[in-house]
Formats: C-alpha cells, structure tokens, sequence
C-alpha cells in the first residue's frame, strides 16, 4: 500500500479527508505548513500563525492514529506569496493569494517533503475531484459545486497531477461535517476560515501601509475620473480599491459609481456606471496548462472569479498570453484575478487576468462599451 | 511499527522507583506543606527529606536548595534574580553568558539587555570546549557581573569548564550560575568541589517527573525572588509546594548520581559503537563538538548534503528512529541551532540530528539506528535533495 502524504490545516475538510485516507486503509502521515507569523502583522510577541491549526491538526492525526510533522515554509511563503500579494495591489490589481500559494508554494513543498519521506501520493482536503485514465490525470470540479474549489488549483505543475487525491471531491460539506461529528474529530465543528490567512483583520491595507511604507503612489490621494476624463471626485489610495467596488468612492453622483480601471501611472481610479463594468475581452497572461493548451478560435469556458459561474468564450489569439472573446460581456473583470478555462467540469488551465475592455481597435486600454 | 526512542536529551520516561516513591503523596499523603496539622507535618517531612536528600547527592546544603518548576524557571531566576540583586543605582551589572547557553538562560539575558537591566556579553566557546579567557576576564573585570556557563550542553554533550570559570569568576568577585540540566547521572557533579553560587537541575532528564526542579544558591549569594506570595521556598519561590514532585526529583537525582560513574560507562560505550558504527557506513559525516570533552549520552551528528534538516528528522521517525535537531526545543520551529552557529559557523552547511541515549538504551537499539540512519541518509542523497 502506498503512502500517502495528506496536508491538514487543522480545519474540518482537511481533517476528514485525513480520516477518509486511513480508514481506505492508506498508510497516512499528516502535515501542517507554517506560513508566516503572526508576529509580523499584531506586534505582539512571536505567536505563531497558524499554532491553532497546528495543534488542532496534531489533535486529529492522534485521534487517527497517524504520524503528523510541521512543515515550515514561512520563507518561501513572504517571498512567493505575500511579497506577490503586496507588489500586484501596488500595480493596481487585485491578486488572488491561494492560487500563488497553491501553485508555488503549497503543492511543489508537499511533492519535495513528500518525497523525503516516501510518500508517493499527496492528498488536501480541497473540493475537487481528479481522475486517473490511462491517456493522464484531469483536474475537475468537485461535485458540492457551492464548495468547489477549482479556481485556486489552475496553476499547479502538471507533472503533479498523477499523484494527487482530493478524497472530498465527491462528497458536499454538510456530508463533511457529519462525518467529522461521527468521528467526534476535535474540528468537527470549527466555523469556515473567510480571510486571507495573513489578514487576520480582513483589512489588507494594513498589510500593504507595513510592507510598502507610508510614503508609497499606492497609498496616495489620486484623482477619481470618468472614461472621458472628467475628475469627479478623489480616493485616498488606489491600492485601496479594486474593479466593480462600490464601497468608498463617496456620494454625490446622479447614480451609484463603481470602478472600471485602475491606473497606477497617473494614480488615477476610473469609475462609471454599472453598465460600463461589463466588459467583453480578457487578456490572461502567466499561464499554466494542466493539459494541452486551447487552440484558437476554439470554444472554451472562462470562470473570472471565485464563486461566479464559467462563461463561454472563443479563444481569438493563444501562445504566450490568451485572449478570450466572451460570449456575453461580464461585469468586474479584474486584472490580477484568475482566469480558469474549463471543458464542462475538467479544468484546462488559466491564468492572470492581464487586461479586460471591449471589442475595440485599441489594445490595451479599454474603451467604453459599446451598447 | 517497532521505534526505538533515541531522544533522551529531551526528556526521559519515569523510573519505577520515582513513581513509587511519589504515589503515596498523591493520594493518602497530599496535605499542604505549610498546614500546621498532622497532613500537613507529613507533608512538610516529606519535602525537607526530599531536600537533604538532593542535597547530599549534590554535596550542598539543605537549606540551599529551592524546589521551582522546572529547568527554564530555575535559570530565569537564577539569571534574572541575580542580576538584579547585583544592581545598585546608576550601576548596571554585566550578565556573561556562555554561547552555546540554553534558550532559558539566553533570552533571560536578552530580556535584562533589552530592559536596560544588564550589560550583555555572550561569551565564545572554542571547538575544543573551552571558553576564551580574553572575553571572559574583560566581563569580570566590569564589576559587578554575573557569569552562566552550562555544565554540559545538551545539543552536543559538550563539557565546559565550570570549574576553571568559577575559578576565574572568584578573583573578581564574580556570580557564577551554571545549569546542570544535562550533567546530573552523566558527569561528576559536586558542590563541595567546583563551588559555583546558583546551580540548576531539572528532573525529566534523569528519569524523574517532569516540571520540577531545582534552583542551588549557595549561602551568602545575593538573589531576588521573580514572583511573590506566602514565603515557600525562603520566600525564593513562593506557591503551595509539589510534594510528590519534589520527593519524585529527590529519588532521581539519588539514584542518576549513585549510578553515575557505571551509567556513565555504560552510555559511553553505547555512544561510541554508534558513532563506530555509524561513520563505518557514512564516513563523511561529521560527530559535533568531538575534539571537546564530551558527556557519554548525546550524539550530535553533522550529516553534508542533505538540504533539508527537517526532512531528515522526519524520514528517521518513519523509519522508527526518533530523535531530535539541534535540539528539540526547536524542532518544528524550524530555525537553526544557535549551539552549531556558534561552534561551526552560521553557514554551517550541514544536516545536524541529536542521537541521545539513557537508562533505557539497549545495544539493539543502537544497530537499528545505525542502520536506518544509514538507509534514510542514502536514500535522501540518492534522491538527490543535496543544497542548491
């Protein structure tokens, strides 16, 4: 029997699909990664991010009877992750951590360490499923689609792919709960974890004033302006917003504002209507293909954002980035989000959203739509 | 899976006779020390017996040994009570703290620098175990001064000499504390014959309960309780005593100090077929502090080109061998060893485990260790998981 190395956060999904391994008669062990310290964000002392779920983790791997190690990837966690975090909002965008996390520290640590300890399966308690054919190993949606966790595992190497198990991807949270309360797990009823791990306040800004400094163009006052260049107001920071936010860009508009675009040159946020937040044509850069990459002018379907439905799109140009043509305009495309091409549930790959605009002649800055 | 425990320098299982000398103060006996009536007499007996008992074993004074909680607690007061005692207005005393110190008695001297308390000055040790008498007499000299040298270092078994820097410390008139945490049952330790003023031993080395020790002030030595209540312990540590702790420690440390001189033999030998053994099948690895005087029960082991110190620890329990990094204290934190920093540099490019052995070590025991060591350390280098 193969050895299978399962990464438990301490949470309930991880902790079940730990159980769900030992009870398939798997030899398990158990880990937890220590990303950062909090120390580095509250001021007090050393506690340690993350010693809840550690000992919450060691807590269930005793109740399992498996051995269960910390493995420490605070380094590369600052420098892959937030450092990344931290420089896409001064660049106006808005980046998704766990992707970064997922593809370049989480999972290539799990296959290194995993490797040292022979383990030749590594298991996480995401909602997703993968399956194992003879023509390779596909990455899809898991079956609770209010759970699915596939948007933030498009940037893995593909070479991980056949050693991977998602022992939840077929089953719903509430199925996960019961039967952590069947096993009486000490996490069985833990609430969600919502925030970004290394944002326990929720607000990220904080974050960004510590690491960016005081005096930063990010940070700054900038003009509010419309698309036809009109000021209509001032923001007291750009990395303070992000594309389709409504909150914090003041009153006294005929209609309700939001943000169209971020211009960190000119510190400028552009606002509109809600209308002008849809948008038709995504440029994705940073790609990773977990299968062969879509052809052009192939029919594909795009998931901009976590938790918002995959859309259909025609790829118009591929290679080192992609464009995408949607087939209905979407509200809020934001450079730095995600973009995750599916067929049906199985997830292609994806990429950063570089740009968004409209079917227009100009590249690059986006025009107004044109309904 | 069978494993063989190889973490002795961590902590220890109790020894039958420990148990059963404290049993009787958990149940019929537990009466308050400080009760005036018949449980508590019996108490109170009992706890003086502990204390003469230790006493006797250490070549102190009764009425000089303080029951605390532990080694950690035993060296903040010893370095924390004694620096302050030393102070006087607009005079700040100099805390001299060997480098290789435990983290008890290292951030204990952060924490008076960082409050303005005491001057620090952490003290080189040389491969060889000695601590270079430059550094030290220009600490002396900086009267008044407190000096902690360890009496054996417990992530390499290393020795220092206590007995030279008392010797040096007494012409300056000098503090010396010393923790004896990993000497007692290993190495000769008496009080009559090296006369440190402040001494620390703790109970879970040597087979006995866990959370208690001692701190030893020798009579005359200035010293200020850290906390404060109804006067136990002469006021030093004051809090309703552990009874069964504390005849608990005295039975180990009789016992850890009357087989002394055999165990010691005993793990010597033990120590010296695993490193035998061992550098037959790894002849590049390195044994830690080996031109230093050495206690017989820690193998601390360099191993070159494995990349990942934590890998190695976790692949060795897998493999049934449990042992610890630098020292387990840190294990999990995933830091390196201020000890290999400060002996072998902080570039030391090597995978360090402690190998550490006790009452319950058998030969077998030994071979197994060879022989998975040897097999992990393989297979992670044929894995290729060598430093970039």
């Amino acid at each position: 029997m193969s050895r299978v190395l399962v990464a438990m956060s301490g949470g309930v999904d991880s902790s079940v699909a730990a159980a769900l391994l030992v009870d398939a008669g798997h030899d398990v062990v158990g880990v937890t990664m220590k990303t950062f310290c909090y120390s580095d964000t509250s001021g007090h002392g050393k506690t340690c991010c993350g010693l809840d779920g550690i000992s919450d983790a060691k807590r269930v791997a005793a109740a399992l009877g498996i051995l269960h190690y910390v493995f420490d990837v605070e380094e590369d966690f600052t420098r892959d992750v937030i450092d990344d975090f931290v420089s896409e909002y001064a660049r106006g965008r808005t980046p998704n951590p766990c992707v970064r996390c997922n593809s370049n520290t989480k999972f290539p640590d799990l296959l290194a360490r995993g490797k040292a300890l022979e383990c030749d399966r590594i298991a996480t308690g995401h909602y997703v499923r993968v399956e194992h054919t003879e023509t390779g190993s596909f990455l899809s949606r898991g079956t609770d689609t209010s759970k699915d966790q596939s948007y933030f595992l498009w940037g893995l190497p593909p070479s991980i792919l056949p050693q991977l198990l998602f022992p939840l991807g077929e089953l719903n949270k509430p199925e996960v709960r019961s039967r952590a309360r069947a096993l009486e797990l000490a996490t069985a009823d833990k609430p969600e974890s919502q925030e970004i791990c290394f944002v326990p306040s929720g607000d990220y800004r904080d974050l960004l004033k510590r690491r960016l400094g005081p005096i930063h163009p990010a940070l700054e006052a900038g003009p509010l302006v419309r698309r036809d260049g009109r000021i209509v107001g001032e923001h007291s920071g750009f990395a303070g917003f992000t594309v389709g936010q409504r909150k914090g860009l003041g009153g006294g508009f005929s209609e309700p504002m939001f943000v169209l675009e971020i211009r960190p040159d000119t510190r400028e946020v552009v606002v509109g209507t809600q209308e002008e937040t849809f948008l038709d044509r995504v440029v994705v850069a940073d790609l990773n293909w977990l299968t062969d990459a879509p052809a052009p002018e192939s029919s594909v379907r795009v998931q901009l954002r976590y938790r918002s439905p995959a859309v259909e799109a025609t790829v118009t140009a591929a290679g080192g980035r992609l464009t995408l043509q949607l087939a209905e305009p979407q509200a809020a495309v934001t450079p730095g989000q995600s973009a995750v091409v599916f067929d049906g549930d199985r997830v292609l790959g994806g990429g950063r959203i570089e740009s968004a605009g409209s079917l227009a002649p100009t590249s690059g800055v986006p025009s107004p739509p044109s309904a | 899976m069978s494993a063989v425990y190889l973490d002795h320098a961590a902590t220890t299982p109790v020894r039958p006779e420990v148990v059963e000398a404290m049993e009787p103060f958990a149940t019929a006996n537990f009466g308050n020390p400080s009760s005036l009536h018949r449980w508590g007499q019996a108490a109170a007996a009992a706890l003086e017996d502990a204390r003469a008992e230790i006493a006797t074993a250490l070549g102190a004074k009764a009425s000089e040994v303080h029951f605390v909680r532990g080694g950690t607690e035993s060296d903040n007061l010893a370095i924390l009570g004694s620096c302050r005692a030393l102070a006087r207005p607009g005079v700040v005393p100099t805390v001299a703290l060997s480098a290789i110190e435990h983290s008890a008695v290292l951030e204990a001297g952060r924490h008076l620098e960082k409050g303005g308390e005491a001057r620090l000055v952490v003290l080189p040790v040389s491969l060889e175990g000695q601590i270079l008498s430059g550094p030290l007499e220009s600490a002396l000299s900086a009267s008044p001064s407190l000096v902690s040298v360890m009496w054996v270092n417990n992530e390499t078994g290393m020795v220092l000499p206590v007995s030279e820097v008392t010797t040096a410390a007494a012409a300056h008139g000098a503090t010396v504390h010393s923790d004896a945490s990993q000497a007692i049952g290993k190495v000769p330790v008496h009080l009559g014959k090296v006369p440190v003023h402040l001494l620390t031993a703790t109970g879970h080395k040597i087979s006995g309960p866990k959370g208690m020790g001692i701190l030893f002030v020798r009579r005359g030595t200035k010293i200020r309780p850290l906390i404060h209540g109804g006067g136990q312990e002469r006021g030093m540590r004051p809090g309703t005593q552990d009874v069964a702790g504390a005849v608990g420690l005295a039975t180990a440390i009789r016992l850890a100090v009357s087989e002394q001189e055999e165990e010691a033999a005993r793990l010597g030998g033990l120590r010296d077929v695993f490193e035998h053994g061992l550098l037959r099948e790894l002849p590049d690895v390195r044994i830690n502090a080996s031109p230093a005087p050495r206690a017989p029960h820690v193998s601390s082991i360099g191993v070159p080109g494995l990349s990942d110190g934590d890998a190695l620890l976790m692949a060795l329990d897998l493999g049934g061998v449990a042992v610890s990094g630098g020292s387990a204290c840190m294990s999990g934190a995933g830091h390196g060893s201020h000890v290999i920093a400060a002996l072998y540099g902080d570039d030391d490019p090597m995978a360090n485990v402690r190998f550490s052995f006790g009452h319950t070590t058998r030969e077998s025991d030994i071979d197994l260790a060879i022989a998975v060591t040897a097999g992990v350390v393989r297979r992670l280098r044929g894995e290729g998981m060598y430093r970039a």
